[in-house]
């Protein structure tokens, strides 16, 4: 502590006091068409003096004398020095180059130039995906950006997305990256008490976001110490500008349909299929009828129905969104307000989403060296869930309804009730699930420069959120019979967190850049819970505990957690040529055991940047290269907020609580640590007309929370302990080309990335997915490798189902369960990818634009665990998929279907015979606008007017059978990656729109 | 300009100061084990604590009834449940991963924990009688969970000495686990001498410590009373006949008990007249309602159990047609799997479940003056007169030790006894000699890989 005083006052001491001869230099920012660019950065240079234009392109800073220099920077264009030659006026045109290297990038606790940077940091911002129809903001990365793998899981509206930044960093304490908003972390983890909780960053309007920068590698995420091994996603509000008050529209609305749907049997082929099973049946000649009749309790098999129930599971879905921004402000203060609404109905039956969201940020400038502002949000939605994929109630689930069964009782009239499985759509018609989220993401912030290299910042932020969930069973559904049933859930989650920083610049000398930061970081989270059930509802008008007769249920619990932090950074360029990154942080939590309260995060990156050598100066071909290298220490603290603790809790005896002990825990336990190189090299040719970079990474994750088992004899049967480790590496490629300039402008963007995760430590256990599941973690695989049965098709003599042993002999099913575990077992397959990535191309010519956005997944397999029921050659009287009719009737026949009989299990065992390649190519996004002239726009004092066409998902390409390839059923357990079970496929939502602003 | 940076750097020191303060966060729903047991009260609440993982399925609530029932089904009952585990204890072909000697081992070993940290922390009660019934009360759980654990997991008292492995017993747990190296401790396995001589001794000291009797919400704790009924029943088990018919006729004498008017009451009723030891169960907490509990796998009424066991027909038909315990106590299943013999002793979620009746202190008490020509409180014949009076039975003039032991299993069936007298009577069940291995649950396969030190039973 005492050290960072004196570190404090040498800064403070060291720094020169203000300088003389300061005046006020104003000017405009314009592009080569003369039209005015809002949001430049301008910096006097080697000072953290700074501001950003107006909605007018103008400017006003206090220069510290005539020879000062202006740096203007703005993502896509070229940067540029200019001098300021004692001038007090100045107007600058900056030339578009599509080149990202003069672009600001947000840093932790700064901003940086990308030329300056030596860590590997993707950045997104808005206008790259303003017009994409997105739920989420999540969803606009998707194939953006290197090394960033994202799944959204299921096409349920409002889910979680499974992002993964450069692999997978761990077994059991989570692998979503850490997410700042505005310098705050927010809350990204899942709450609530559904099997599949909503994704709390749904909440946050995509229209609301500037930039998402992604901290990848260790000099760039280190800062963030404990909380950073799955990578860093910065996400930067939309500030006020100055100048006259300019008032923008958006207006978009459209329509949703599945990306695909499956085809199943009709009655006729339902028939003919169960006919022929009953007959083959391992228990005798059995009669199809007779047992349909006896399993459903219907003569349904008899009658006339042909039920396409699938379709029953899809509603006609859309999108509206409307969205208002007003900006201005004058050269002291600044604001922006804006408010958006979106509605979505989804693509699934009974699910919707709506939000409405408030915002107002604000910047004042009190003087030349303090300012003021605060970001306040405000947001609702509303989602009418449906259930988790295994539910029953889970509308997909329909699909393994016979088609020859009614959807109308035609005796009662209403829906059928006598159906093989629960008719779900009973659910819809008598009950609902709705989750209503209240948040605030609002914070405030303070800084003073007390001179113009030395400035001091204080933020304070908020993350409220609330989250009511509220379930209806009437009294016709499953769940609900026979008296109604009705839940409610209300979640309170506080997150506050203080930022404190010193940020100083200093030249010294001709050629030694530094730029440094010191400060310290607080955050305490809490989380509350208060949920009821009550059973007996009079009718099914009175859906409200109040009205129940019984309480069934009723719980409250809380939790919560604390991080107190330090950090430093300093950033050291020599002969403008030579970068040298310095950071360390130590992150202090209530959730590290008592033996290791803090850890430290240290990182350190070397770049080079080799074009400002003299013998490359002025090349023709190369107009830019820098090789870079980092290697650093980063965390993992998601690992429970009281696992290293021994607890006792209550647990009860009739009418009485007494108290147990729950779990023993290790007094060292602490977070995972990820040591990760990366070495990359940045380059331009000609002029930047194309620009690329590689890198390289290689993390090494230790000390991974397992369980080790302990003897129960002394009353516990485990212990969670940093026991294991795993790694990851790979590459990431970005090339960005100027195919053509000038009046038809083609950009494109590509990126292709890889990584390889191998456990490489488990002390010596494994864990298993479940009986039909295939994942598994196990040494020297990567994780959530497929383990199982390997099925070897269908053997031509006599129709039997037949499975590989470990020595590769191909045994018919019976000979095969008659082995041993360990001659049954091997892998037969990897959810992970051999690479992934995406190409955006941009086209661009008078008003008119057209942005087609690719996305693909290669290598990958797929495991449909619902195959155990909807492609098992009619073991069970569950639709079949289409495929299963080409089974095998006759000696000698060739196929992969196995002879079907009735209830004899006949290739119904656990295998890859559901396993499948995943790889798919995706038309994530495209839009097709036209920005009206100006000419004819001022005439209504329109400033800008876009019409658009845009859409989502447009065309998927794959070999997948089920509904989508983009899959992760998130009610399995986290090992079991890439399986599917009627899991929703995506929605292709396709849009019109306008955008306008006065 | 230095003073505003001291003065900075000052408010900024105190700021973290503060906040590493905040790092020391208690969790709310449930407390920290350092701090867990500090007063009488805290050791109150650990031993009815120790008693809510008694009431689970994995002990009384279930599987300490349901496997020794099952373990001698033979011409008895049957299980057609779903569940495996259940299945292969019926039928004797236990896996050493069965699912069923795997929690109810780890159960009995988390409440004797529980028991052996009141234990080690009585320092902590000044009050010297408190201190004592505590103590009492948590070697009473520890003694009767032993006990359970020697009849199930090793070979029985009364089997004959084939080597060391035949006398292994389970590991006699002393000591309470307070923090990582106690619970990684690994133990042997004790002789089946041994265990029974730390289950004597612990339920003689609490004999000796336990109040007379409970009210109210406390019913369902042991009382000296009950400490008696466990130790008769554990020298029944060493075939000790003298000391059981002392132990159950202290328990007679008492007078704190009655025989209830009716059979079915001591099943329909919470804490009647008759049980000695009871499970206290209501609507929220039970032994399970869904996939646990004795109600679910016994019952088949209307929206109640799924019938996963029936009696079959030898047994029933053992019983007088008038014999109430047949007319009243055994059903035709009207709910799940309809049609069947049902238990009508198991027929709410939430009823209390008898451990320990007076009805069984009489029939051990009439066993053992048959069997040692006595008639210490009373003959043998008006003992097993007086429930077949209860029970509308034929009123028997004579008697011989079948009688007694036919009465016994007509009175007792379903309580969890089944295969413990069998063994003790070594008259084994079906083609299972008493003392063959696969009537002893195998030591969980889990329990052996976290345990080097231990040894696999014979059969395994």
């Amino acid at each position: 502590m005492k050290q960072l005083v004196t570190l404090l006052c040498f800064f403070l001491g060291t720094t020169s006091l203000l300088v003389a001869q300061s005046y006020n230099i104003s000017g405009q920012v314009k592009d080569e068409a003369g039209e005015p660019l809002a949001g430049v950065t301008v910096v006097v240079k080697n000072t953290i003096r700074g501001t950003t234009t107006g909605n007018d392109g103008r400017f006003t800073l206090q220069v510290p004398g005539p020879d000062a220099v202006l740096v203007f920077s703005y993502t896509g264009y070229t940067q540029q020095e200019v001098p300021v030659n004692a001038q007090r006026e100045l107007d600058v045109t900056l030339v578009e180059s599509g080149s990202a290297l003069g672009e600001v990038v947000v840093v932790g606790f700064g901003t940086a130039y990308r030329q300056d940077l030596t860590g590997s940091i993707a950045k997104l911002s808005s206008k790259e995906f303003e017009f994409q129809p997105v739920q989420t903001f999540e969803n606009a990365i998707q194939g953006r950006a290197a090394g960033v793998f994202i799944n959204s899981g299921s096409g349920k509206l409002g889910q979680g997305l499974n992002i993964r930044v450069r692999g997978i960093s761990s077994v059991s304490a989570g692998n979503q990256p850490l997410f700042v908003i505005d310098g705050i972390p927010v809350i990204s983890e899942r709450i609530g008490s559904a099997t599949e909780p909503d994704n709390p960053l749904a909440t946050i309007a995509p229209e609301d976001i500037e930039s998402i920068e992604i901290l990848k590698d260790a000099a760039a995420a280190a800062i963030y110490g404990a909380r950073a091994s799955n990578g860093v996603v910065l996400v930067t509000t939309k500030s006020g500008r100055s100048g006259r008050t300019k008032v923008s529209f958006g207006l978009y609305g459209g329509w949703a349909s599945p990306t695909r749907k499956r085809k199943w049997l009709n009655a006729a082929e339902y028939r003919e299929l169960f006919t022929y099973a009953a007959q083959q049946s391992d228990f005798g000649e059995l009669d199809a009828a007779e047992e349909f009749a006896s399993e459903t309790g219907t003569d349904d098999w008899n009658s006339n129905y042909d039920t396409n129930w699938a379709d029953e599971a899809f509603q006609p879905a859309g999108v509206r969104n409307a969205s208002l921004s007003i900006t201005g402000g004058d050269a002291r203060t600044t604001f922006l307000i804006s408010g958006t609404f979106n509605d979505q109905t989804g693509i699934l039956r009974g699910n919707a989403m709506d939000r409405l969201t408030g915002r107002i940020n604000l910047d004042h400038k009190a003087s030349n060296r303090l300012r003021f502002g605060t970001n306040l949000s405000l947001i609702k939605s509303l989602n009418q869930r449906v259930p988790s994929d295994n539910a029953f109630s889970n509308p997909l689930q329909l699909n393994a309804l016979p088609p020859i069964q009614p959807k109308i009782d035609p005796n009662t009239g209403k829906l059928n009730q006598n159906t093989l499985y629960y008719n779900n759509l009973i659910d819809l018609e008598n009950g609902f699930n709705n989750a209503t989220t209240y948040r605030s993401l609002s914070n405030i912030y303070g800084q003073w420069d007390i001179t113009d290299r030395l400035s001091f910042r204080s933020e304070y932020g908020i993350d409220w959120l609330n989250l009511q969930e509220e379930q209806f069973r009437g009294r016709e559904t499953l769940d609900g019979a026979p008296t109604g049933e009705s839940y409610s859930n209300q979640v309170n989650v506080l997150n506050q967190n203080v930022n404190n920083f010193l940020q100083y610049v200093q030249k010294f000398g001709q050629n030694f850049d530094l730029n440094a930061t010191i400060g310290m970081q607080y955050q305490s989270g809490n989380y509350r819970e208060t949920s009821s059930t009550g059973q007996g509802l009079p009718n099914d008008r009175f859906t409200k505990i109040a009205s129940a007769a019984k309480i069934v249920q009723g719980a409250s619990n809380e939790s919560a957690y604390a991080f107190t932090s330090y950090f430093a950074r300093a950033n050291v360029k020599l002969f403008d040529r030579f970068l040298v990154g310095l950071s360390g942080r130590v992150d202090g939590s209530s959730r590290f055991g008592k033996n290791n309260r803090f850890g430290f995060f240290p990182a350190g990156s070397l770049g080079y940047v080799m074009s400002n050598e003299s013998f490359l100066r002025d090349n023709k071909i190369v107009n830019f290269l820098k090789l870079r290298a980092s290697y650093g220490s980063t965390g993992n603290a998601e690992i429970g907020n009281f696992a290293w603790r021994s607890l006792w809790g209550a647990n009860f005896v009739g009418d009485l609580s007494g108290i147990v002990p729950t779990r023993i825990g290790d007094e060292n336990l602490t977070w995972e640590t990820t040591n990760q190189l990366n070495v990359g090299i940045d380059f331009g040719l000609f002029n930047d007309r194309i620009s690329a970079s590689f890198d390289y990474f290689d993390k090494r994750t230790k000390g991974l929370l397992l369980n080790l088992p302990l003897p129960a004899s002394n009353g516990f049967t485990s212990i969670t302990k940093n026991i294991g480790d795993m790694t990851n590496t790979g590459y990431e490629f970005v090339l960005t080309t100027q195919n053509l300039v000038g009046k038809f402008r083609w950009t494109t963007n590509f990126n292709i990335s890889t990584y390889r995760n191998k456990v490489t430590n488990m002390n010596g256990s494994t864990i298993d997915g479940g009986s039909r599941q295939l994942g598994r973690v196990s040494e020297g695989q990567p994780f959530g490798y497929f383990w199982g049965p390997k099925y070897a098709g269908v053997n031509p003599d006599n129709g039997n189902a037949q499975y590989y042993d470990t020595d590769g002999n191909i045994l018919d099913q019976d000979d095969f369960l008659a082995l041993p575990d360990e001659k049954r077992n091997q892998i037969v397959g990897n959810p992970h990818p051999d690479f992934f990535g995406g190409m955006n191309n941009r086209f661009s010519y008078m008003g008119f634009s057209l942005d087609v956005q690719l996305q693909f997944v290669y290598g990958n397999d797929l495991y449909n665990i619902a195959g155990f029921f909807q492609s098992v050659n009619g073991d069970y009287f569950d639709n079949q998929s289409k495929d299963q009719l080409n089974y095998w009737r006759q000696p000698g026949q060739i196929t992969n279907i196995p002879e079907p009989r009735l209830y004899s299990g006949n290739g119904a065992i656990k295998s890859s015979r559901w396993v499948q390649d995943g790889s798919y190519l995706r038309v994530r996004a495209l839009t097709f606008g036209y920005t009206l002239p100006r000419s004819l726009t001022s005439r209504v004092r329109m400033e800008n007017l876009f019409v658009y066409v845009a859409a989502q998902n447009l065309f998927t390409f794959t070999k997948y059978d089920g509904y989508d390839p983009e899959v992760n059923a998130t009610y399995v357990s986290a090992v079991n990656l890439g399986h599917d079970f009627y899991t929703p496929p995506q929605a292709r939502i396709i849009t019109l729109g306008l955008n306008a602003s006065f | 300009m230095k003073k505003i940076a001291i003065l900075i750097s000052t408010v900024v020191v105190l700021f973290f100061s503060g906040c590493i303060k905040e790092l020391d966060i208690q969790p709310l729903d449930a407390i920290d084990a350092s701090i867990a047991l500090e007063t009488a009260e805290d050791l109150e609440s650990a031993i009815v604590g120790a008693y809510s993982i008694m009431h689970s399925g994995a002990l009384y609530g279930t599987n300490l009834n349901l496997l020794p029932e099952l373990l001698g089904s033979e011409n008895y009952c049957q299980w057609r449940g779903t569940f495996q585990s259940y299945r292969q204890v019926m039928n004797k072909n236990m896996t050493i991963d069965n699912a069923e000697a795997t929690r109810t081992w780890i159960a009995a070993y988390r409440a004797i924990n529980v028991a052996n940290n009141v234990l080690d922390n009585l320092n902590k009660v000044s009050d010297t009688d408190k201190r004592a019934q505590l103590e009492a009360e948590a070697k009473f759980v520890r003694g009767i969970l032993h006990f359970e654990l020697v009849r199930l997991y090793a070979k029985p008292w009364n089997a004959p000495n084939t080597g060391p492995k035949s006398r292994l017993g389970v590991p006699i747990k002393l000591k309470g686990t307070a923090n990582e190296a106690a619970a990684s401790v690994k133990v042997k396995r004790n002789t089946i001498e041994e265990v029974y001589a730390q289950v004597i001794q612990d339920l003689k000291d609490a004999e000796a410590g336990l109040p007379a009797s409970r009210n109210g919400n406390n019913r369902f704790r042991a009382t000296t009373y009950t400490a008696k009924a466990f130790l008769s029943r554990v020298y029944l088990q060493q075939q000790n006949y003298s000391e059981a018919l002392q132990k159950a006729n202290e328990v007679i004498a008492s007078n704190a008990y009655r025989l209830n008017a009716s059979v079915t009451s001591a099943f329909r009723n919470k804490f009647t007249g008759e049980t000695i030891f009871e499970l206290y169960m209501n609507e929220q907490n039970n032994a399970g309602t869904a996939n646990d509990g004795l109600t679910t796998f016994y019952a088949s009424l209307p929206g109640i159990g799924r019938s996963d066991v029936r009696i079959l027909a030898p047994f029933a038909n053992l019983y007088e047609p008038g014999d109430e315990r047949l007319t009243e106590l055994i059903y035709i299943g009207t709910g799940r799997r309809p049609g069947s013999r049902q238990t009508g002793k198991w027929t709410q979620f939430e009823q209390n479940i008898p451990v320990i009746r007076l009805a069984e202190m009489y029939l051990t008490r009439a066993e053992c003056n048959f069997r040692l020509n006595s008639t210490v409180g009373s003959t043998p014949l008006d003992d097993i007169n007086l429930l077949r009076r209860r029970a509308r039975a034929s009123i028997l003039s004579t008697l011989t030790l079948d009688d007694i032991i036919k009465e016994r299993s007509l009175e007792l069936c379903f309580e969890g006894l089944r295969i413990h007298d069998l063994k003790r009577l070594e008259l084994g069940t079906g083609s299972f000699s008493f003392d063959h291995p696969k009537l002893v649950l195998p030591i969980p396969e889990r329990e052996i890989r976290a345990n080097s030190e231990l040894e696999q039973n014979e059969g395994y």
